[in-house]
């Protein structure tokens, strides 16, 4: 048991007063209207208003609540539009669009890994693999953007033949994938 | 034989003047634009906000937005007419948005059909070009961006028969010489158009009679070979309408950048005429330095038009009106120490010819309202400073770099504080030493030395060095005093220099000047003991450079000013496409930088919370050089990296901390930026501690006098304080003391 019921009743309590958290990096729901922020976390149980405390509940088996990173309105407007500029080999077009998502949301994990996708299309593995690696580290608590993260630096290792990292970063990538 | 000359030299002279007036190529600064600002539903940016970036690029507010360059407001709305655009990557033609605004920002952007719009760009800032050492600069333009009221004036006021006389006007020039004679010197020109474009293109500007008659010989070899229109557009953009420093300004494209901030096509009537009247002369009716006569002889203009039925004389009398409405200062070299990061960045791939000659337009980070933010504060900040330190010789000086740390981007740069000055660039060659700001790097080095954590107790105690030339290194505090044992986190926040020079002899000099170089230091610094406490000279950008690697996360991204160069044509002729590069485990930069919010909480930085928004995470480092020399500030936010230094040029001690100082400075510009909150996701290795400041013992919150949060390898917790741990593992929450004491108070009122 790494959580103690006193932390336990400590967020339970916070989630309850619903005030505005504004220093716990983990778990920290981001600014309402902030563009492709990540979906709130889902609060614990709640209690109706003027009930007594809940009692300590057993401390759930993350250690961190799980986030879904999704991309804003602006954002996923100029993803289908590099997508469209990469398929027609405009890789260098498509860059700088993702560069645009990316000064509007400099800190989505998803779109690293779009540039990351770009740069490996250019033929530029380590530049792909440094993008994944940047999107691995700000995807902490997103299963799901870590997976194509771990996809993304796979595929940039087997492009430089460095086949047996590329495998150990397949299976990092099959085991952070929800599914 | 005196014919035959005069004959051969006519032959030579119209040859010339068509060879080289075929081949024309008017030399082409290059252009130099900011970033452009993206507009999307979400973007917090007031209505008021909005409208001084519409000023900025000077679109005028109006009744009906149905001219390029002008805005409506109605309600929460604003419909705009914009402008055609160039961007690096695309083009973009005329169009009407309607933007929707609200308290939270823009809510919404539809096209004029209804369609929503997801993200749309304002079109960059012209912020100056690079031109050459003579110093002609202009900006050509075609024909159809010429309003046609302008030639129609030009003709009226300069040359009233130049769509009938070959190339000179001989009735007008005897008029001219007649006068002249009787008033014994010269007063009149006389000459056509076609001559001032000779005059301007070809020759010199003495006048004498030798070379007036070479000027009405080419302008008739001129008139004889090319059309009245292309010698119209020529004019247009080749005559020279004023001079900014080493800078002239040529052309009625640049002239109207130049004293109205706006494209030639935009001019109304009075500002045509402003710009007609200055062709006569343009230092005598200069209208920034002789407003009285520019308007005086611009009215004369428009009188001129009115007589001449080229305008209506109620509107010319309407014109008359109106204030000459020049900007206040000149459009271009706004942003001297800008340009010249952008001018040192382009020269290592390009010519100087290029530069100032090829029409390259150079597509810059620059954030025009980072920029005025940076200069504002430092400016305001050293004129208090200033009255601080009465007995300074001279003038405190200053310096500021921004970033965005994530994209690289330098946003704004500073290099003095008269801004407008295009002289001694601090930011890019003020290398002073960087003092304090040495500090995270030698701690980062603990910390990938898996030796040290924040919580680690270390020995700040009197030291003692015998160096290699016999003489004895005795390291002091800056209060003078030794602190004994503390925890790394309050060495680092309370830059203890004993503690951290103990730190740094254990890890080794070599290995904490890799740490440096690693992160961008381009000369590795010399390897003495001082090297622990900052005898490491760097300038502000390259401090920049540094503290970015600790603002991204332990990824180095090289600073850039340029994002892409297009030719003249429109080609993409080079991008600086966004790198990364992993220089450091996220993991000790996360420890790191949870450090560096403690010293704004609890060390050197903490005044500047007096300044910022209450509930804004920022992390930062002060630094000050020997006998307060350098005052430094480098510190960042989830959004932007701010660094400051403040010092003497003859590098007189200033009394000032980095605290007392750049801190000040670098807390006005931050909170001036619309910053975010520092809040990367702890990884997954680390764990969430509180211990006590003063012991670095495990301590819960609440049991001891002063609780901080730091973060350690799950695997190493720090030892507890007796009677006072909590009965667990490493806390897991990541909830820091104050909220901790709110959760407290919320408990509390639950259960009475």
């Amino acid at each position: 048991m790494r959580v103690a019921p006193a932390a336990v009743l400590l967020t339970t309590v916070l989630a309850l007063s619903a005030c505005a958290l504004t220093r716990s990096p983990p778990t920290f729901p981001a600014p309402p209207g902030t563009p492709g922020a990540p979906a709130p976390a889902p609060a614990p149980a709640p209690a109706a208003p003027g009930t007594a405390v809940p009692p300590p509940q057993p401390p759930p088996p993350e250690r961190a609540p799980p986030k879904q990173f999704r991309l804003g309105a602006a954002s996923s407007a100029l993803v289908s539009q590099a997508h469209a500029q990469g398929a027609s080999g405009d890789y260098g077009q498509a860059a700088a669009t993702l560069e645009r998502a990316l000064r509007i949301e400099p800190d989505n994990p998803l779109l690293w890994s779009e540039l990351g996708r770009v740069q490996l299309s250019e033929n530029n593995p380590a530049q792909a693999d440094a993008m994944g690696r940047k999107a691995l580290a700000l995807g902490t608590g997103d299963a799901s953007a870590q997976a194509s993260a771990w996809h993304l630096i796979a595929d940039a290792l087997k492009a430089q033949g460095k086949n047996a990292e590329a495998a150990d970063a397949e299976r990092r990538a099959s085991a952070a994938s929800p599914h | 034989m005196l014919a035959l000359g005069a004959i051969g030299y006519a032959f030579y002279l119209d040859h010339l003047v068509v060879t080289q007036f075929e081949g024309r190529r008017w030399t082409l600064p290059a252009q130099v634009y900011a970033a452009p600002l993206e507009l999307y539903a979400g973007l917090d940016l007031t209505p008021a906000a909005l409208e001084r970036e519409l000023e900025r690029l000077r679109y005028r507010r109006a009744e009906r937005a149905d001219r390029p360059g002008t805005y409506r407001v109605s309600g929460g709305a604003l419909e705009v007419a914009l402008r055609p655009a160039r961007f690096a990557d695309e083009t973009r033609p005329a169009q009407t948005l309607q933007i929707a605004t609200g308290a939270q920002g823009i809510e919404g952007l539809h096209d004029p059909s209804g369609k929503e719009v997801a993200v749309l760009r304002l079109e960059p800032l012209l912020i100056g070009s690079i031109f050459p050492i003579h110093g002609e600069d202009r900006i050509v333009v075609s024909p159809e961006e010429v309003p046609p009221l302008l030639p129609q004036a030009l003709k009226a006021v300069e040359d009233r028969k130049f769509d009938t006389h070959h190339g000179v006007d001989p009735i007008a020039m005897l008029r001219a010489a007649w006068v002249n004679v009787r008033a014994g010197q010269i007063e009149q020109g006389g000459s056509t158009l076609t001559q001032q474009l000779v005059r301007s293109y070809f020759l010199s500007s003495r006048q004498t009679f030798s070379r007036k008659i070479r000027e009405a010989i080419m302008a008739m070899a001129l008139d004889a070979h090319f059309t009245k229109a292309d010698l119209m557009n020529a004019y247009i953009n080749e005559i020279f309408l004023g001079q900014d420093g080493d800078r002239a300004i040529h052309g009625f494209g640049l002239a109207s950048q130049f004293y109205f901030g706006k494209p030639l096509a935009e001019l109304d009537l009075s500002e045509v005429a402003l710009l007609v009247a200055i062709v006569r002369g343009p230092s005598y009716y200069d209208p920034r330095r002789h407003p009285e006569r520019a308007r005086a002889r611009r009215d004369l203009v428009l009188k001129e038009l009115a007589q001449q039925g080229i305008v209506k004389a109620d509107e010319a009398g309407a014109a008359a009106k109106k204030p000459l409405a020049v900007s206040a200062r000149p459009a271009g070299a706004y942003y001297p120490a800008y340009l010249d990061f952008v001018r040192r960045t382009l020269r290592r791939d390009y010519h100087e010819q290029d530069l100032t000659e090829a029409g390259l337009r150079v597509y810059t980070s620059l954030e025009p309202r980072a920029q005025d933010e940076a200069e504002r504060a430092l400016e305001g900040e050293l004129a208090r400073l200033d009255k601080v330190h009465k007995k300074a010789p001279s003038p405190l000086e200053g310096a500021v770099v921004v970033t965005t740390p994530q994209s690289g981007d330098v946003i704004a740069i500073v290099g003095g504080r008269d801004v407008g000055y295009d002289g001694f660039d601090r930011a890019l060659d003020a290398h002073r030493p960087m003092g304090s700001l040495v500090k995270p790097f030698i701690y980062l080095t603990a910390l990938e030395s898996g030796r040290y954590n924040a919580a680690t107790v270390v020995q700040d105690e009197p030291i003692d060095l015998k160096l290699a030339n016999g003489t004895h290194w005795r390291p002091e505090n800056f209060t003078r005093q030794t602190y004994g044992a503390v925890p790394v986190v309050r060495a680092l926040a309370e830059s203890l220099n004993l503690a951290t020079v103990g730190v740094g002899l254990d890890l080794g000099l070599p290995k904490v000047a890799a740490t440096l170089t690693r992160f961008g230091l381009t000369q590795a610094p010399v390897e003495v003991p001082a090297m622990l406490l900052g005898a490491v000279d760097v300038t502000p950008l390259e401090a920049a450079q540094l503290f970015n690697g600790l603002a991204n996360g332990g990824f180095k991204n090289p600073l850039r000013a340029v994002r892409a160069v297009i030719s003249a044509d429109g080609k993409a002729i080079k991008a600086f496409p966004l790198t990364v590069t992993p220089i450091a485990t996220p993991e000790d930069v996360y420890q790191l930088d949870r450090m560096l919010i403690q010293v704004m909480d609890h060390g050197t930085g903490r005044s500047a919370h007096a300044l910022l928004p209450a509930d804004l995470v920022v992390a930062g480092k002060s630094g000050t050089s020997s006998d307060y020399r350098d005052s430094w500030f480098a510190g960042f936010s989830g959004s932007h990296l701010v660094v400051v230094w403040v010092g003497y040029d003859d590098d007189s001690p200033t009394g000032f901390t980095g605290s007392a100082g750049a801190l000040p400075v670098w807390a006005h510009i931050m909170a001036h930026l619309a910053p975010r909150s520092f809040e990367q996701a702890m990884p997954e290795s680390l764990a969430e501690v509180h211990i006590e400041y003063p012991t670095g013992l495990r301590a819960a919150p609440g049991c001891a006098q002063d609780i901080v949060a730091v973060a350690v390898p799950a695997a190493s917790p720090p030892p507890a304080k007796p009677g006072c741990a909590l009965p667990d593992a490493p806390a897991q929450s990541a909830e820091q003391p104050n909220l901790l004491e709110r959760a407290k108070q919320a408990l509390q009122s639950l259960v009475h």
